[in-house]
């Protein structure tokens, strides 16, 4: 495991939450701005993801770092307004019509942002034209679609034929336990994941590493 | 029961007990969890099964044992009756035709129903926890304990279980004096951590438990020991000739790391599996998702104490480790049943019983539970499959 030469990336890292909150707050109050206190959490989850793409972390701690980051965002978020920052690109993702399943796609919903990427979440139990009207305000070149149900399957690929009819030019990544090449073929997807760390690097190939 | 129901019914078990002992029997079983699949099958809506009985209990499940010969099924496709919940005022279910459209299939809203400061009441004295704490928070009907309404909708709620079991019982008969058929698992079953961590806690909870309170988890883990093995007989009524259902779910790789499954996970589901095989029940291991991490620790238990069905465990490890020592049960992947073709369903079928059946202990199932996108034709393949290639 390596060590993050920031203590605040480090401390997410260690999943120590009082140390987060601490450090956050202390920062805060040495007027360290809000947005370069974010980048110091996304720095510290980027290596969470990492942890978790080579098995040395579970689910249990990326769990465990959602919870911190929800926790310090709380405090972080009225600093942040107004002040959106830069990101990578926008990526629209949401749980498919039929489905309310949303641990899979939380998980990656945290490490895109960590990573960087503007997330718009549509939550779970989503329609087509949903995912659509989001493409379309947010004008994101990537949208991702969770399912853990088979039965959800159809809606999954009727969401795909909606979004890839309005002509946007818009890639998909659908992502679940049973996904592979046959069922990506068979939903008419670009891409597809069956955890989180397949779908950082889906996302890393549509915008480009920076 | 007409002399050759009679006779299919006593071929069908002597061959399903066979396999479960490890045993070579006359043909590979083959096992339909089928759920949603049969009532899409039969025609009906999702809200007529969830809401109507009749059709849950009889007319789907004749039509589904008429097409499909196999050698045991896991009984009417509802799993909660939307009418005894209704009852009830149940706040964590959506049923079709109420919340949900018509052909949606229900939905389980997790939370925290049980908060981190309940601990102490819940290993304390569960049941009356449940009772005054729980219910009334997962129940409109029960919001005041002791209430009028909340008397009447315990009654209410008792007497359409009461009714759901004895329906239950005669479509079992059915069943059997019809199509020789019967289920294959008596009473149901969990693992202590799932008992928190699905339905108590929530998996959020239950996660964020394990780090900052470790003692009450596993204190409350292990007063839910001796319950889920009363409830595993209780709930079979005693029976110990056919398994009892234990679905696992928060145990699944990659939920917990190696340390937390072997600390929080494994211990009191153990247990549950021990206590249960000293009073002679079998457990159906469900092991939804994958274990593969874990089989060497699973091999641990009483040889023949459990069924290991393999979902997106690999096949090939199970077999080598456990093989054997338990009888195996999987693993036709659902999504092949619901975008393969026939052929391709029964190639898979046929390589399962090559590579994996050829010294007994071995069932042919779907992977995970089969749900309405499966195609008939894949189901009727896979079944046709095991009644060609599973002769021994």
């Amino acid at each position: 495991m390596v060590t993050l030469s920031d203590e605040l990336a480090q401390a997410v890292v260690d999943l120590d939450q009082d140390k987060v909150v601490e450090l956050v707050k202390k920062r805060l109050d040495s007027g360290v701005p809000a947005l370069e206190i974010v980048a110091k959490l996304q720095e510290g989850m980027t290596e969470v993801g990492k942890l978790f793409e080579t098995g040395e972390y579970y689910l249990s701690e990326l769990i465990m770092a959602g919870e911190i980051m929800k926790e310090v965002m709380v405090d972080l978020e009225p600093h942040l307004a107004g002040d959106t920052g830069e990101h990578r690109g926008n990526i629209v993702i949401g749980t498919v019509k039929g489905d309310v399943h949303d641990l899979g796609k939380n998980i990656v919903v945290m490490l895109l942002k960590g990573a960087g990427f503007n997330v718009i979440d549509l939550g779970v139990d989503v329609p087509k034209e949903k995912f659509v009207e989001a493409i379309k305000e947010y004008n994101a070149p990537l949208v991702g679609m969770s399912v853990l149900l088979t039965a959800a399957l159809e809606s999954m690929k009727e969401t795909v034929a909606a979004v890839k009819a309005a002509g946007l030019g818009t890639k998909v990544i659908i992502g679940g336990p049973f996904m592979d090449e046959k069922v990506k073929e068979y939903c008419g997807a670009d891409f597809y994941a069956t955890n989180a760390s397949d779908g950082v690097k889906a996302a890393e190939e549509v915008f480009g590493k920076n | 029961m007409s002399t050759d129901k009679l006779k299919l019914y006593e071929e069908r078990k002597k061959r399903y007990l066979t396999a479960l002992e490890c045993g070579k029997p006359d043909r590979v079983p083959v096992v339909i969890t089928g759920n949603e699949f049969i009532i899409k099958y039969a025609g009906f809506t999702l809200q007529d099964f969830y809401y109507n009985p009749e059709i849950n209990y009889i007319k789907a499940m004749d039509a589904f044992l008429q097409r499909y010969d196999v050698d045991a099924h896991f009984g009417a496709p509802m799993l909660w009756w939307g009418g005894l919940h209704d009852a009830v005022g149940a706040v964590y279910l959506k049923f079709a035709g109420r919340e949900l459209d018509v052909n949606t299939q229900f939905q389980y809203i997790e939370g925290e129903y049980m908060q981190p400061e309940d601990y102490d009441a819940f290993i304390e004295n569960p049941t009356e926890w449940i009772v005054t704490t729980f219910l009334p928070r997962i129940h409109k009907e029960f919001a005041e304990p002791g209430s009028y309404r909340a008397s009447i909708a315990l009654m209410k709620g008792a007497i359409a279980r009461t009714l759901e079991l004895g329906m239950l019982a005669k479509a079992a008969e059915r069943w059997a004096k019809e199509y020789g058929s019967f289920t294959a698992i008596t009473g149901i079953s969990k693992a202590p951590f799932d008992t928190l961590g699905d339905t108590l806690r929530g998996l959020k909870g239950i996660m964020m438990d394990i780090r900052r309170i470790p003692d009450k988890v596993k204190a409350a883990m292990e007063v839910l020991v001796e319950h889920n093995i009363f409830y595993g007989l209780a709930t079979a009524g005693g029976d110990t000739e056919f398994p009892v259902f234990i679905p696992l779910h928060r145990g699944a790789y990659p939920f917990l790391n190696p340390k937390q499954w072997d600390e929080f996970y494994w211990p009191t589901l153990k247990k549950v599996i021990e206590g249960l095989w000293a009073k002679g029940k079998r457990t159906l291991f469900y092991a939804e998702g994958d274990w593969t991490p874990y089989l060497e620790k699973i091999a641990e238990l009483p040889e023949k104490s459990i069924v290991f069905h393999v979902d997106q465990t690999d096949i090939d490890k199970a077999k080598k480790i456990l093989g054997g020592r338990f009888c195996l049960k999987g693993n036709v992947p659902n999504s092949l049943l619901a975008i393969g073709k026939p052929d391709e369903v029964k190639d898979y079928v046929k390589r399962l019983i090559d590579t994996y059946a050829a010294d007994g202990g071995f069932i042919v199932d779907a992977a995970a539970v089969i749900q309405a996108d499966a195609d008939p034709r894949n189901v009727e393949a896979m079944v046709e499959a095991v009644h060609l290639y599973g002769k021994y």
